[in-house]
């Protein structure tokens, strides 16, 4: 559940994945590419040699016309198989999930393993995975070694979950993430947070607050 | 307000009043001016609030967590501002970064802790899986036990049938001469009584009814029933020492006794052509159960007698006992058919026989080890193929 009190809601999205699927760079990419009314800076926490130890933290916000003060802070994890138990204390809490997944043919087992992780550690910190919004991202579509769109929609046709593609490196496909998992967050707390009923936001009015009037999604 | 990295931190928190008094008076000084650092709820932390001052506020993430007031010009406010935000950015990172690894540590910990769990709850499981294994494994081995002492229960009933068809030709052979015998006679003293109507006549009539021939014949006869009625006796006696195959008692005896009995019994058996022979010395007393050695022996003989028979010509059995300081060698000799290496090899294997299915079961030499072994003794068997087959029995007698 969005963390709150009357003036504020926040929303913590986490973006998951296998080590180097491009995480930080999606976070990077959309601080350039969103205009909110209010962006923080990013915070970058302690990285070694470009992999993140800790967490980069992004946050955002807008403010509904009630008056309510809408904050989303978006989250890194560690992808290196090492880091399992800051992985599980920054998915902690959250409230939305982007699952960044590499797609180089080679990575596949990587991104099973790393999928997998995410199911158990959510039990583990105790969400309910069935429940959790969340959009499927295979990213790094420009390089040569990448299995393409049409492979990928066929092999996960039975998956619940949105599924995107994008070259975060490039800024392809960032934004458009994000805006999946914007509408999904939305659907899944607007009833329980009273977005519509309370604080007059529907679904589109959510998302352009959240991506801002300049953002080409 | 939970303890997590990730929430909202105040700007008490950041800077404890040390550090505000530090970076406060550090301020002061490059302002040259009173300043104030109020949190967000504009609440004074350091220093006093001038009258009519600027205010900035302290942004690290969207909203401020605190104002910074002093009565400066506005630029020389903002680089102020900029400092102080600067040292809560570097706070905020380094309260995240060891409050998050604490976390993740004690999530570690937490993971090692149910991964021990359940190594010891999979430990428990394998072995209460063991043990009942083990139980299965028992109580199979009691079945099979079971089914083995049920066939071995009924080779010996074989055994017994076998032997009763033996005893019965044994008896009957003579129960009809006896009977025949005593037939002959009845007609014999029929003759006799007609000599009292021919007194008159004088020894001439006893002449006439050649009762010379039928008093030597009567005497012939009754000697030959006698023998006969002995040769039952005899069958009975020895039949008796296997009646009481199965008592458990055990007695001082002597082996070569338990030797003729088993002789005796197979003697009426043998086929034509199968002579025993038996060359006992003389034995010490041992203890032991007769019952199971007699029956043994009797198998043993049985088995010597089917050898020369199957090499389908004449042959004799020498059965021969002797002792020594150790104990009782017995040895019973065949020039039967003989065994090859591998009848030999698996010989004493309870159920292996050479026989046609029905005719055995294949347990007489296995049982016989048995019983040899229940007296702490040694069976041992040497054979040549075409040649024949010696048994050795060692029984040790107690010192």
């Amino acid at each position: 559940m969005p963390d709150g009190d009357a003036s504020t809601l926040t929303f913590k999205l986490v973006y998951y994945g296998p080590a180097q699927s491009g995480k930080t760079t999606n976070l990077l990419r959309l601080h350039e590419q969103l205009a909110p009314e209010l962006k923080g800076e990013m915070m970058t926490l302690e990285t070694q040699g470009d992999r993140t130890l800790f967490f980069d933290l992004l946050p955002l916000g807008f403010r509904a016309p009630s008056g309510l003060l809408i904050k989303f802070r978006l989250f890194t994890v560690p992808g290196q198989v090492a880091h399992d138990g800051t992985r599980k204390a920054v998915l902690s809490r959250a409230d939305g999930i982007v699952f960044v997944a590499d797609s180089q043919r080679s990575q596949e087992t990587n991104n099973a393993e790393a999928f997998k992780t995410l199911a158990d550690n959510c039990s583990r910190v105790g969400l309910d995975f069935q429940a959790m919004p969340l959009v499927v991202q295979f990213n790094k579509q420009d390089l040569p070694a990448a299995v393409p769109p049409e492979e990928i929609r066929g092999r996960f046709s039975a998956a619940p979950w949105p599924l995107t593609f994008a070259s975060a490196l490039h800024g392809n496909g960032v934004v458009a993430t994000f805006e999946l998992l914007l509408r999904a967050t939305f659907r899944r707390y607007a009833a329980d947070s009273e977005l519509s009923s309370r604080h007059a936001l529907d679904e589109e009015s959510f998302v352009r607050g959240a991506l801002g009037p300049a953002a080409a999604s | 307000m939970n303890d997590s990295f990730d929430r909202d931190w105040q700007l008490g928190e950041l800077l404890d009043e040390r550090q505000l008094a530090q970076a406060g008076s550090a301020l002061g000084e490059l302002l040259g001016r009173e300043l104030a650092i109020c949190d967000a709820a504009d609440h004074v932390l350091w220093g006093i609030l001038p009258p009519a001052a600027r205010r900035l506020p302290l942004v690290i993430e969207l909203e401020p967590l605190g104002w910074l007031v002093a009565d400066v010009p506005e630029a020389a406010l903002h680089g102020a501002a900029a400092l102080l935000t600067q040292i809560l950015r570097t706070q905020v990172r380094f309260k995240m970064a060891s409050h998050l690894h604490v976390q993740a540590m004690s999530e570690d910990f937490e993971t090692l802790r149910l991964e021990h769990a359940r190594l010891l709850e999979s430990e428990a499981r394998y072995k209460a899986l063991a043990e009942q294994l083990e139980k299965r494994v028992k109580a199979q081995v009691a079945q099979l036990e079971e089914r083995q002492q049920m066939l071995y229960e009924a080779e010996k009933l074989a055994s017994v049938g076998q032997l009763a068809a033996g005893v019965a030709h044994e008896v009957n052979n003579p129960l009809g001469f006896v009977r025949s015998n005593l037939s002959t006679f009845a007609r014999y003293l029929e003759r006799i009584s007609e000599l009292k109507g021919q007194l008159a006549a004088g020894p001439a009539a006893w002449t006439a009814l050649d009762l010379d021939f039928v008093v030597a014949d009567s005497q012939d006869l009754l000697q030959e029933s006698i023998k006969g009625i002995d040769r039952i006796a005899r069958i009975v006696a020895e039949l008796k020492s296997f009646s009481n195959v199965d008592r458990a008692s055990e007695e001082y005896t002597d082996i070569n006794e338990c030797l003729r009995h088993a002789a005796g019994v197979i003697d009426g058996q043998l086929p034509p052509g199968v002579n025993l022979r038996l060359e006992l010395l003389p034995l010490p007393p041992l203890v032991c159960l007769p019952g199971h050695l007699n029956q043994m022996l009797l198998n043993l003989l049985r088995n010597a007698a089917q050898a020369i028979a199957d090499a389908g010509r004449p042959g004799t059995i020498v059965v021969s006992s002797e002792a020594d300081d150790a104990g009782i060698h017995i040895r019973i000799n065949d020039d039967g058919i003989g065994m090859s290496q591998e009848q030999l090899d698996r010989a004493f294997e309870p159920f292996y026989t050479t026989r046609p299915v029905g005719t055995g079961a294949g347990l007489g030499l296995s049982s016989a080890r048995n019983i040899v072994l229940a007296h702490s003794g040694q069976i041992e068997l040497a054979s040549t193929p075409k040649a024949g087959t010696t048994v050795s029995i060692f029984l040790p007698v107690a010192s």
